[in-house]
């Protein structure tokens, strides 16, 4: 078999491989990571790459177009190569490398992603309310046990344990055989004075730990929010409660394809389980090698990670096999995942360390809602509130104290900057705000750390669309208005376009433009979920009004600018004081649970309390969802602050 | 004992549209056609007033159809080549309560026609004729957009019923309509949120709802007509329960799909077991027109004069009280 050497500029990164495998895949081997929206088929057009040296094949696509062709693009997922090649891969196909700082002065918009200190400090839920009692998932105990006698000559595990419950009411306790076989030597050589780490595992109390001297001192511990899109992860002092640093980072997932059917399907090929869950914590054990170190603290001492995410991150993350979350009657392998050890998924923490997971409620509404339940304390309300989780997955909770349910619908990537043609993720240089003069047409935007820009994120198109049409240059069916002529105006490959912004002075390649495409993308995408919510609120005998708080979460839930949403529809059309943004609320549960054994047993009474209603099988859904397709809504009367038009009786 | 029947209270009434100018109005037509107006569902006149009786527009084309079968083209006889005589023949022998003319020459992958001809075609049909006029383009958004502008200028104040507009294309139109005094055909496919979708559309264009017409796109018998029948029942219950941009009338191509199908085509050699093909024809537009009399149609857009006088006894018969 012939092997090629490709090296990838400008990383300068070489490896070898067998002839035939795809330039995409050759690149995941060299730990280079090239966007891929579709996995490798060939459809997104997001992984194009430049041959500088060398001979490769590519199979005819329709997404390079004449001229880039002639300077030497090939998509990487349709090329091999048939020599030794030297490639480059051009900046729009890169992923941002690397975590987001946390000390970034100008984070602001980035709150969804990266939770600030100020408003997450101490593990005070986001409603300011501090209502679990200090437990963490694992706690240090420090124990000078009394020296065995002729009196007191009862076996050091029964001298250990009954020294723990003269401290701590622990009727059941449990240890491993390794700590047994260490324990009379241990004991001995540390002359009776030991730190044991008491782990919450399952209903029981595990000896985790046991170590010489005095450690009580030092015990950290990983929150962690794993999107489809991007995880983020928290450092804590379980001590003192206290955030020690927060990253947030794209899930290198995302090379194998953008959204959860796509990986579930990546996992059933050669590898792709093992490809996936090691995409996943290869970022996880970065984000804790960096975080510990900036803060200067042993991973050693770190003893549990909680994590929240979708039913289908959670498996990835275990590296349990998804594929029966896709297949009717779409049942996962588990919800409630029992408290492992972190070192049997793979991440490094301490060897003996735990990993626990919020537990899931079905196959598409995960512990990442749990979380996100808790951190609103919508389970503790006797108000009627609605919690919208704006993702890939549009995630809708809806109840009060008494009763909890939720559905999904399936939005897509395009809020998060996917499937639209200058869409990006809200990063640096991410046009984030719009405004258009509705006399001149002429466009004033800011971006993401003030940044030239590179590209429009979520927020950037509920703007641009709800300003196109405040202007009058699309109508209320997303189309351009035919008669206009403007030099901001023209006919694009894929229906009339608008240019936000030129390409001279931003360094791109391409002007950025929202195309009728990509205006029909994100009517589906705010369809999607204004309709699940309709159906959630109409499915148990409400209407929008009756509610009295409305959470926005998710990634971009916090800095999507609120009128706008309502304007496009995206939104129900209420006071705007019932809208309370909560960013990433799963992350903050995820850190309640970590904090809190009262937490964990409350997380499991919210999963177990919700109640899980299945759209697809709704007859009405798909009327709901046609009728949500329109600039804001075809029933002009339930948005009546933006139509003018009074809601009928 | 006396059965009291259940009756259902309605909110709303549909819209009524009214096609033709009469002289004192600024047009030419010595009679208007009103339709709409129904304060309850179709022939329940218990429930609501239905002020205007369905009305049935006969189709011409402004050149010789040349997929039509011989069974239809033959009742028109020899005016079928020429669209004047065929509009005079369809008002003053078959009795039509407007005229359907639709542009076929126009289509670029027809006969091309040039404006100036199309012009003239409506312009000499108005003169020969005294009943409203219901104009409509070749379907190509782009040809149409260019002569059915000439087309509503030439008609000025005749206040023409003038389509069709779709989603995708409603503002060239809308716009002419709106300056010459024309009414409009807004055309959905068989969507009752696109049919509403295009209304909003239309009437953010600041063109009153009394001006728009839906044709809510409809199938022959045998061919979708269910699905057609279940789309316009729903919109109008939505009509009279108060939801004013789904309460215009609707106007049914019931011709154009009837004689379409196989049934209604098909020669007696190919199927000698069907019967004869004249009488399957009439029949198939008959019982099409009739269904969607039931579903709610004001104007039904036919064919076959046989047929035409088929359903307008119909009409007068569900119309007694």
């Amino acid at each position: 078999m012939d092997k090629f050497k490709i090296t990838f500029l400008p990383d300068n990164k070489t490896v070898e491989v067998e002839k035939g495998i795809t330039l995409l895949s050759a690149a995941i081997s060299a730990g280079i990571h090239i966007n891929s929206s579709c996995g490798g088929d060939g459809v997104c057009g997001r992984c194009k790459v430049i041959l500088k040296k060398g001979q490769a094949v590519s199979l005819p696509t329709g997404r390079i177009s004449a001229e880039e062709r002639k300077k030497g693009y090939h998509l990487s997922c349709l090329s091999v190569a048939q020599s030794d090649l030297e490639v480059e891969v051009p900046a729009e196909s890169r992923l941002d490398s690397g975590t987001l700082a946390k000390d970034d002065a100008h984070m602001l918009r980035l709150k969804g992603i990266f939770s600030e200190p100020e408003d997450t400090d101490k593990g005070d839920s986001i409603l300011g309310e501090n209502i679990f009692i200090h437990s963490p998932l694992a706690s240090k105990l420090y124990l000078d046990l009394p020296k065995p006698n002729l009196e007191d000559k009862i076996s050091d595990l029964e001298r250990l344990y009954r020294q723990i419950r003269s401290l701590q009411d622990l009727p059941v306790l449990q240890t491993g055989l390794s700590n047994i076989r260490r324990l009379g030597e241990l004991l001995r050589s540390s002359d009776w004075k030991i730190t044991a780490t008491l782990g919450k595992r399952n209903g029981t109390t595990e000896i985790v730990i046991l170590e010489p001297g005095d450690t009580s001192k030092r015990n950290f511990g990983f929150a962690f929010d794993i999107g489809t899109t991007t995880i983020c992860g928290q450092l804590i002092d379980l001590n003192t409660k206290k955030i020690l640093g927060t990253k947030a980072a794209y899930n290198k997932q995302a090379s194998y394809g953008s959204d959860v059917i796509t990986r579930i399907i990546f996992a059933q090929g050669t590898d792709g389980l093992e490809k996936l869950h090691h995409a996943v914590i290869d970022e996880m054990n970065l984000m804790i090698q960096e975080l510990t170190r900036e803060n200067n603290i042993d991973l050693n001492d770190v003893t549990c990670c909680l994590c929240a995410g979708n039913t289908t991150m959670m498996h990835l993350l275990l590296r349990v096999d998804p594929t029966y979350i896709r297949r009717e009657p779409y049942v996962p392998t588990a919800n409630f995942i029992p408290v492992v050890r972190a070192y049997e998924a793979g991440i490094k923490i301490n060897p003996r360390g735990l990993l626990a997971c919020v537990p899931g409620i079905s196959s598409y509404v995960g512990g990442d809602i749990t979380a996100g339940v808790l951190a609103c304390g919508m389970d503790k309300t006797e108000k009627l509130s609605l919690l919208i989780d704006i993702g890939t997955n549009g995630e809708i909770v809806l109840g009060s104290k008494d009763w909890l349910i939720a559905c999904a619908a399936s939005a897509g990537p395009a809020f998060e900057g996917s499937g639209v043609t200058c869409g990006m993720r809200a990063s640096r240089g991410a046009i984030q705000k719009v405004k258009i003069n509705p006399e001149t047409f002429e466009v004033t935007y800011s971006t993401i750390l003030d940044t030239p820009a590179s590209g429009v994120c979520g927020s950037g198109y509920i703007d641009a669309i709800a300003e196109l049409l405040r202007a009058g240059i699309i109508d209320r069916g997303g189309k351009f208005d035919p008669k206009l002529i403007h030099r901001r105006i023209r006919e694009g490959e894929y229906g009339r376009e608008f240019v936000l912004a030129f390409k001279e002075g931003l360094g791109t390649t391409v002007d950025l433009i929202v195309n009728e495409m990509d205006i029909e993308n994100i009517k589906r995408a705010k369809g999607a979920i204004y309709a699940a919510s309709a159906m959630l609120v109409n499915h148990m005998g409400f209407g929008f009004n009756d509610l009295e708080q409305v959470y926005i979460g998710g990634g971009f839930g916090t800095y999507v600018d609120m009128p706008n949403a309502i304007f496009i529809g995206l939104l129900p059309d209420l006071p705007r004081e019932k809208f309370v943004f909560v960013g990433n609320s799963s992350l903050v549960g995820a850190r309640q649970i970590l904090l809190s054994h009262e937490a964990i047993m409350d997380a499991d009474e919210i999963a177990k309390k919700i109640t899980y209603f299945e759209l697809s099988v709704e007859p009405g859904y798909m009327d709901e969802y046609m009728a949500s397709l329109f600039f804001p809504h075809t029933d002009l009367s339930k948005f009546p602050s933006v139509t003018g038009k009074k809601s009928s009786p | 004992m006396a059965l009291d029947l259940v009756k259902e209270k309605w909110s709303n009434a549909v819209a009524v549209v009214t096609i033709g100018a009469l002289k004192d109005e600024g047009g030419t037509r010595s009679s208007v056609v009103r339709c709409g107006g129904e304060e309850g569902l179709p022939f329940l006149f218990a429930e609501g007033k239905t002020p205007h009786r369905p009305v049935i527009a006969m189709e011409v084309l402004d050149v010789e159809p040349d997929d039509w079968p011989q069974s239809l083209t033959s009742a028109i006889g020899p005016a079928i080549k020429n669209p004047v005589e065929w509009a005079v023949k369809c008002e003053k022998d078959y009795k039509a309560d407007l005229i359907c003319l639709r542009l076929a020459g126009a289509h670029p992958d027809a006969q091309n026609r040039p404006a100036e001809q199309l012009t003239k075609v409506v312009k000499d049909i108005l003169q020969a004729t005294t009943i409203p006029l219901i104009l409509i383009g070749c379907g190509e958004d782009k040809r149409d957009n260019e002569i059915l502008p000439l087309c509503s200028q030439a008609a000025k104040g005749e206040r023409l019923l003038i389509g069709e507009t779709v989603q995708a294309n409603y503002k060239t139109l809308t716009a002419s309509a709106l300056a010459d005094g024309h009414s409009i055909i807004a055309q959905s496919p068989i969507d009752i949120n696109i049919a509403k979708q295009l209304n909003i559309l239309i009437s953010d264009m600041s063109m009153s709802i009394e001006r728009i017409v839906i044709n809510p796109t409809v199938g022959a018998l045998g061919y979708g007509l269910e699905y057609a029948y279940s789309i316009m029942e729903r919109a109008r219950l939505a009509a009279l329960s108060g939801d004013k941009m789904l309460g215009m009338p609707f106007i049914c191509f019931v011709g154009y799909e009837a004689w379409r199908a196989k049934e209604a085509k098909a020669s007696e050699t190919e199927f000698p077991t069907w019967g004869k093909q004249l009488e399957r024809g009439i029949a198939w537009e008959a019982l099409t027109a009739t269904t969607f009399l039931q579903a709610g149609a004001d104007i039904l857009v036919m064919r076959h004069p046989k047929a035409v006088e088929l359903v307008r006894k119909h009409i007068d018969e569900l119309m007694k009280e």
